[in-house]
């Protein structure tokens, strides 16, 4: 190979190379904005909680990320008769590749939102940045360009703008107890059972005709 | 459930519908939490904007859902060729059909003793994956397990196809020399002869009869000795090899055992021989008996030849004929004709077969053994270990000594040089069948 063959190689190498790095750095760089923007509210009201929120969402986080960087590591077919520290390696990566961390770590922020005494636009930009975290772990995951979501632009517009209506929605001054309380605690079940609606079929998926 | 891919190389790849299973990807489990979690929390703390953080992850799952997903897809599968010799790179293209706007990632999982050369992942609905086989006999080429995604990344489609097999072989050894008998029988080939003859070599000047072709005349020997001279040519004949492998142990490193070193050097000698119009046939020794294949010319003679020595392993049909027992004596003369050169592959690690080649030396076969036995006994430290490994060693060499106390030669092969090289010895003059 010639010279300017080979520093084409290493070029296109070093490419390669940085954009499989980059959704996986961004998907750390959001998580840690995150947990970071999560826990910068104005006051807590469970000093405890908020601890344990905190602690949670660092580890979730933290062990997201070590799942990404490590997911090119590659697993031996045949298990036996290995060295112990080999075997430990091996439980470590399948406990690593097999535990949902980024769910567990989004519940400990949005609890940690929670316990916090935020003002409601500080939970919308919670909710965006989560939103991206979730989009750049997806893109780490699965080595995709970030072409790949050029068909969800319009639908995540859309969800930016509920997202903006949800907020502002609670800098609305705050109803009171009665027949008003009641009937936004109703439409407010009725929210969640149209949620649920929606997404029931994810969690039993129909079977494929054929 | 794994689908198979039929291999017929050579005509356009056959389809093979495969249900596929599509199940939720972890993207949507990722969304589904979020989107459940805000919405729960709204409604406990009544707080709006944690539902409007609920509301894009849910608008996002909704607008996937109405996605249709393909339940079944059609795979194209096709190696480049049935036949590959050890190392030999084999192209393996793969495509799908009817997947929509679904985005494919393929995962080759290589089979037992078959490398990839390059990725083993690949997107798009066409790829080309490269893979070499290691190491010889009936090898499956492996699984391909294709991941199918949706256009929202929301599901995800499995579904898990079988490659075709293909057949092995033994990568030759380097020969180019052969090993050619003094006496040959009557038949027109490309080895010089000590009989006169029709050839092209010149043998010597005699004097002239009548009835000799006067282009023959050697007009400057005729000119010395003052009566007419003509040239005599040595006659060009063929001879008969059989080529035996012995089958019975396999010991050494895997790719480079006793074995693989007789397959290897048998075929390397089948191609040498037949490359000099010799007639080649094979007779393979393993545990309960022989299997052959009788003497034959042509260049299809090596593949028939290396079919019929891979028999010995396991999963291949029978391309030649075989006989139970030890004993070559029962071989037709088809399989072992009279006056055949016979070359023996063969670690000589079995007493019994050693006794079968001292047999067919009595019964006057002229023979040269290739010994391919390159592993010994692990060095240990225990005196007795050691004890035994001298007296094996010392059992090794009293065989070679019988052997060629008999009048047959063993020379011995590493497996990395060339064959030309332990038979130099033997090539430079013929060899001399004595009975």
């Amino acid at each position: 190979m010639t010279a300017p063959d080979d520093l084409a190689g290493r070029g296109a190498r070093a490419r390669t190379a940085l954009a499989a790095a980059g959704p996986r750095l961004a998907a750390a760089l959001l998580g840690a904005g995150c947990v970071i923007w999560a826990d910068t509210g104005s006051g807590v009201t469970h000093k405890g909680d908020a601890d344990l929120a905190l602690f949670l969402a660092i580890f979730g986080v933290a062990a997201g990320v070590i799942r990404l960087a490590l997911a090119g590591v590659p697993v031996p077919e045949d298990t036996f008769l290995l060295p112990a520290p080999l075997h430990v390696w091996l439980v470590f990566l399948q406990t690593l590749r097999r535990v949902p961390w980024e769910e567990g770590g989004l519940l400990a922020i949005v609890w940690l939102e929670v316990l916090h005494r935020s003002p409601p636009w500080h939970t919308a930009l919670l909710g965006a940045a989560l939103i991206a975290y979730l989009l750049a772990v997806h893109l780490a995951e699965t080595d995709a360009s970030p072409a790949v979501l050029r068909p969800q632009v319009q639908v995540l517009a859309v969800g930016a703008g509920l997202l903006a209506l949800g907020a502002g929605a609670g800098m609305l001054p705050a109803a009171g107890a009665g027949a008003g309380s009641a009937v936004l605690r109703l439409v407010a079940a009725g929210a969640l059972i149209a949620a649920g609606a929606l997404v029931l079929p994810y969690v039993a998926p129909p079977s494929a005709p054929g | 459930m794994s689908y198979l891919i039929p291999n017929d190389p050579g005509r356009p790849a056959a389809g093979t519908a495969a249900s596929v299973r599509w199940r939720s990807s972890r993207h949507a489990r990722r969304l589904l939490t979020l989107g459940l979690f805000g919405v729960f929390i709204a409604t406990i703390t009544r707080r709006p904007e944690f539902a409007g953080l609920a509301a894009p992850a849910l608008l996002l799952l909704a607008a996937g859902r109405i996605q249709r997903r393909p339940p079944r897809v059609t795979v194209r599968g096709q190696p480049s060729t049935r036949r590959a010799f050890e190392g030999e790179l084999v192209a393996l293209d793969v495509a799908t059909e009817d997947q929509g706007d679904c985005t494919v990632r393929w995962l080759l999982q290589p089979g037992r003793e078959i490398e990839p050369v390059g990725a083993v992942t690949a997107d798009g609905p066409a790829v080309r994956f490269i893979v070499s086989p290691d190491r010889w006999g009936r090898r499956d080429l492996g699984t391909v397990d294709v991941e199918l995604r949706d256009r929202w990344r929301l599901a995800e489609g499995h579904l898990t196809v079988t490659l075709p097999r293909i057949d092995c072989y033994p990568a030759p050894a380097q020969q180019r020399s052969q090993v050619v008998l003094s006496r040959l029988p009557n038949r027109l080939g490309e080895h010089r002869a000590r009989v006169s003859g029709e050839g092209i070599e010149f043998a010597g000047v005699r004097e002239y009869v009548p009835g000799d072709r006067q282009r023959s005349i050697n007009w400057a020997a005729s000119t010395r000795r003052g009566r007419l001279q003509v040239n005599t040519f040595a006659a060009e004949r063929s001879q008969d090899v059989v080529l035996l492998a012995d089958a019975t142990s396999d010991v050494g490193e895997p790719g480079s055992s006793a074995l693989d070193l007789a397959l290897r050097g048998a075929a390397a000698a089948a191609r040498a021989y037949l490359d000099g119009r010799d007639r080649v046939g094979v007779i393979t020794y393993q545990w309960g008996g022989a299997s052959w294949l009788p003497p034959g010319l042509g260049r299809r003679q090596v593949y028939r030849i290396i079919d019929s020595m891979l028999a010995t392993d396991g999963g291949y049909d029978e391309p030649s004929r075989s006989l139970h027992g030890a004993s070559f004596r029962r071989l037709p003369r088809a399989a072992l004709p009279p006056g055949a050169l016979v070359i023996v592959f063969s670690p000589l690690l079995d007493q019994r077969f050693v006794e079968t080649l001292r047999d067919m030396r009595e019964r006057g076969f002229a023979m040269l053994v290739v010994d391919v036995l390159n592993a010994e006994p692990p060095l240990r430290r225990h005196s007795t270990d050691r004890l035994a490994r001298r007296i094996w060693r010392m059992e090794q060499e009293a065989i070679r000594f019988s052997l060629r106390e008999l009048g047959i030669p063993v020379v011995h092969w590493d497996g990395v040089t060339s064959l030309d090289l332990p038979l130099a010895p033997y090539t430079r003059r013929p060899v001399v069948a004595r009975r």
